[in-house]
């Protein structure tokens, strides 16, 4: 079963065939999404194509991440080149939980492209949250910090330390991070889901000061791979990151206009595509606006008017993936082949079905 | 489909004079006037040029970089859209679906990204995949990596260079290779700040000037047809001129591209100590002729510089406007992506005439290329604009009239009167690049070439004509009428077909899993990745 219209099985062409109805009748909808690059290429261009607004399904979760890069920028590194270069890794604050696996990689190697024998780790923590996750533990980092503050504050004065100036903030194990930076050839300060501006500016504002006279960078762990992928496919498809909106027939890029939780609330959005690869995806509760739903579950989505259920990119079938292992994108072929149809295959349908709506292509 | 275009100008000086005559398309390929046949479909193109389509041989369309650097810009792209000309940004061509439609109206067919990192092979596919129209073709860039810089140390043979260097362009689906300040951006992890061409990659032990020998050597030995492209050793400092004279006389005799020769024209005359060296420099080009180059000219306004010269850009984050830029570290080669408002004050307007002055000095339309380094000098929107400036010196002298005087007296430009024929505007973007490039199907009117053609009005206004071709056809289709894109359809990606070695494909396994702890297919792809249906297209290395 790959289809149901409300709770109905129905076949994969009438699903399609009352999606392309609902889409075709729509002034304002919205899409969230969450697939591989294909599917997100797929459905921006649907996007385009009636006039709809498009978001990760997680977008808020991008919102600082896709900041730092459109207002500040700073200085970045692969995870492929900190594990052969980098003697000191410096965590800032806690990280994302699927990229502990990668730090216990570089805690198991030493940087072959460094003359220093081991690598030394730090962690620099504030106030919340302040528990590190346990596998972490393992990596032995010296933690430096306060539990008094927030960790932007906490980056501000290891940043006025770091440049000679004095800080009245009493930090813990401030000697030992003066001493591990001055030594060190190449650091690596690592983030990940650092949900404050102010943080990630002071963190590259720090880099900034460091690199007038000797380098360090940063390794960006996304929250989460698969939505940094379609930010990238996002960007070059339409020039940008999600948040975008094609109402006005070209790209418009807001992250308050094109924020569907928004739309939704305040009744601007009239229908909502909401498209998760992932098993444990679950819709949004419950809106008023008609939502179809691509999803992975074998049942129908509870409050969605069609449900179509689709495979996923290295899974069911093949795919491409932005990785943080390698800081690209990558090929993944399917591990457990299946009928499943992809991202990509129901798009084109609805494409096709769209023809017969009179929307042209 | 049997198409004819009748009663225009062709203007191909590879197959003869320029004149009128009719051109003849079938099945997507240029074809003899047909004995017997009457044509499916006419157009009337009395009054118009005819041309083959446009090549762009270095213009930074796709990849990492700049992708990055539309994430840094989400305001130049906004200003991208529809809006009055001459107003600021209003140029800047900015989505991959933008640069095919744009690249297609000015009547140009295949554009070569010149700055594609290895590593990041498929992401850069995947966005030319998503250009539409026009052809693409990507340069592999070797010289600041490992595993190349751990061979030339350690003296390897050159067949185990050659088989690296072929295994490369194979797996990254390139047409030729491309150094970047060579061992620069290896050095600069290690906190060097400048790096001349006979400076040393520290831990290494080789200098920049082996690598670029090494990899001269490689692409010779390998048949590649397009020479070594080489971005070579401090771009934009004053008194660079020596750099790039004694890059060129390294070549010693073999095939060798200078990329965006502009940003290497500048003395340290003058009060400022920052003078043109463009004279010079051409004749030293005109007089080696193993040499080519490409210009990057610089045009005024505001754009953002994308490049993995990374000591350039880490000192070019200075002058950043807007102030925010990213610095990055990669495998290899890092990147910067730095933005620049190019303004008509001293620096900005003699930085317009070296470039100016290089087109005009340099004799041979052959060996001097039409770029802006797009987008580090100018967007490739601005095209129009510069074959104007290269065709009539009136309107050259009535622009130097806006700029800084100061800055020309230390030129030449005043006193060149050359005007760019149409037949040598020709030569220098259809003809020259096809050779250079080694794609023998296109860049020419002949029978048997692919049937990309641009037909242009002719006219006065030199930028109309062609910033909106009359009608452009891509393969045989249609794509472009009075400078509106008309049909959508898919080019493909052009690359060597080099098939790798076994062993080495084998070393690279080994190497992979041992440095990076992943197995190679996490670094490779099938073509079906892309997405499209047939996205790349084969050439043939020279025998």
């Amino acid at each position: 079963m790959v289809a149901w219209i409300g709770s109905q099985t129905v076949p994969l062409p009438a699903a399609i065939e009352q999606v392309a109805k609902l889409l075709a009748k729509s002034r304002c909808p919205v899409f969230s999404i969450e697939s591989d690059v294909h599917g997100s290429r797929s459905l921006i261009a649907l996007a385009e194509r009636v006039g709809a607004t498009y978001d990760h399904v997680n977008g808020r979760d991008l919102l600082h991440e896709v900041a730092l890069h459109t207002d500040i920028g700073g200085f970045f590194a692969t995870a492929t080149e900190v594990r052969r270069r980098a003697d000191l890794i410096i965590i800032v604050g806690d990280i994302a939980a699927a990229h502990h696996d990668l730090l216990l990689s570089l805690a198991s190697t030493t940087a072959d492209l460094s003359s220093s024998s081991r690598r030394r780790w730090l962690q620099i923590k504030g106030k919340a949250p302040a528990a590190a996750s346990e596998p972490l533990r393992r990596l032995k980092a010296i933690e430096v910090g306060s539990s008094d503050f927030p960790i932007d504050a906490v980056l501000g004065s290891l940043r006025a330390v770091l440049a000679g100036r004095k800080t009245s903030a009493p930090l813990a194990n401030i000697d030992a991070f003066l001493s591990e930076m001055a030594s060190a050839r190449f650091p690596v300060f690592v983030f990940s889901h650092l949900n404050d501006p102010a943080s990630l500016a002071m963190l590259q504002g720090m880099l900034a000061d460091i690199n007038r006279a000797r380098r360090a960078t940063a390794l960006f762990l996304p929250c989460d791979d698969d939505a940094w992928g379609m930010v990238l496919a996002s960007t070059w498809m339409t020039g940008f990151p999600p948040r975008t909106g094609f109402s006005t027939g070209s790209p418009i890029h807001d992250p308050w206009l094109c924020d569907i939780e928004r739309m939704i609330a305040d009744k601007e959005a009239d229908m909502h595509l909401w498209v998760s690869e992932r098993d444990e995806a679950r819709l949004p509760k419950r809106s008023r606006v008609p939502t179809v739903a691509l999803v992975r579950s074998e049942r129908p989505a509870a409050g969605a008017l069609v449900t179509v259920r689709i495979g996923k990119a290295g899974l069911d079938h093949d795919g491409v993936v932005y990785s943080s292992r390698i800081g690209t994108l990558r090929s993944v072929a399917a591990t457990a082949p299946s009928a499943l149809p992809s991202i990509h295959s129901i798009v084109g349908q609805l494409e096709q079905a769209l023809q017969a709506e009179g929307l042209p292509s | 489909m049997m198409i004819r275009l009748a009663g225009g100008e062709v203007v191909d000086p590879i197959n003869g004079p320029t004149g009128k005559r009719d051109v003849w398309i079938e099945d997507g390929v240029i074809i003899e006037k047909p004995v017997s046949k009457r044509a499916d479909k006419t157009y009337d193109v009395t009054g118009c040029f005819v041309m083959a389509g446009a090549i762009d041989i270095h213009s930074h369309i796709g990849g990492g970089n700049v992708n990055t650097a539309r994430l840094l810009l989400p305001e130049q792209h906004a200003a991208h859209l529809k809006r009055p000309l001459h107003t600021p940004l209003a140029n800047a061509g900015w989505s991959t679906f933008n640069t095919g439609c744009l690249y297609a109206q000015m009547g140009f067919t295949t554009v070569v990204e010149p700055a594609m990192s290895p590593s990041n092979a498929l992401h850069t596919h995947m966005e030319l995949a998503d250009i539409p129209i026009i052809d693409k073709a990507t340069l592999a860039i070797l010289g600041n990596d490992d595993f190349l810089l751990s061979m030339i140390r350690d003296n390897a043979s050159s067949a185990m260079i050659d088989d690296y260097v072929a295994w490369t362009v194979s797996t990254a689906r390139s047409l030729g290779v491309k150094v970047i300040n060579a061992g620069a951006a290896a050095a600069f992890k290690e906190n060097i700040r400048s790096f001349a061409f006979d400076d040393v990659v520290p831990s290494y032990g080789v200098t920049s000037r082996k690598i670029v020998e090494t990899l001269q050597s490689a692409v010779g030995r390998l048949g590649i047809p397009h020479p070594l492209h080489v971005h070579a050793n401090n771009l934009g400092i004053a008194g660079n001129a020596v750099t790039a004279a004694e890059t060129i006389r390294a070549s010693q005799g073999q095939p060798i591209h200078l990329a965006h020769l502009q940003f290497y024209g500048y003395g340290t005359e003058g009060k400022r100590g920052f003078s043109s060296e463009a004279a010079r420099l051409a004749d030293l080009v005109n007089s080696t002729q193993n040499v080519t180059i490409d210009v990057g000219q610089v045009m005024f306004g505001q754009t953002v510089t994308i490049s993995s010269d990374v000591i350039r850009q880490y000192s070019g984050m200075r002058t950043a406007s807007p102030k925010k830029s990213i610095l990055f570290d990669g495998d290899g080669n890092g990147g910067g992506i730095v933005p620049y408002r190019y303004r008509k004050d001293y620096y900005g307007s003699l930085q317009w005439a070296v470039g100016l002055e290089l087109f005009l000095l340099i004799n041979d339309p052959w060996r001097v290329f039409f770029t802006t380094d797009h987008p580090n000098g100018a967007p490739f929107t601005a095209y129009p604009e510069l074959f104007e400036l290269l065709m009539r010196r009136d309107v050259r002298n009535a622009k130097m009239d806006e700029l800084d005087r100061s800055a020309l007296e230390l030129t030449t430009l005043a006193s060149i009167s050359r005007e760019y024929t149409l037949e040598e505007v020709a030569v220098m973007t259809r003809a020259a690049p096809a050779r250079l490039l080694g794609l023998d199907d296109r860049g020419h009117l002949g029978p048997g070439a692919i049937a990309d053609v641009a037909v242009y009005r002719k006219g006065q206004d030199v930028q109309r004509m062609f910033r909106d071709a009359a009608l452009v056809f891509k393969n045989g289709d249609l794509v472009v009428e009075d400078g509106v894109v008309t049909h959508y359809r898919w080019g493909k990606t052009v690359h060597l077909n080099l098939p790798p070695d076994k062993g080495i494909t084998k070393r690279m396994q080994a190497y992979h899993e041992d440095r990076y702890g992943l197995s190679l297919d996490w670094f490779t792809f099938p073509d079906s990745a892309i997405c499209r249906e047939n996205p790349f297209a084969e050439v043939a290395c020279k025998s």
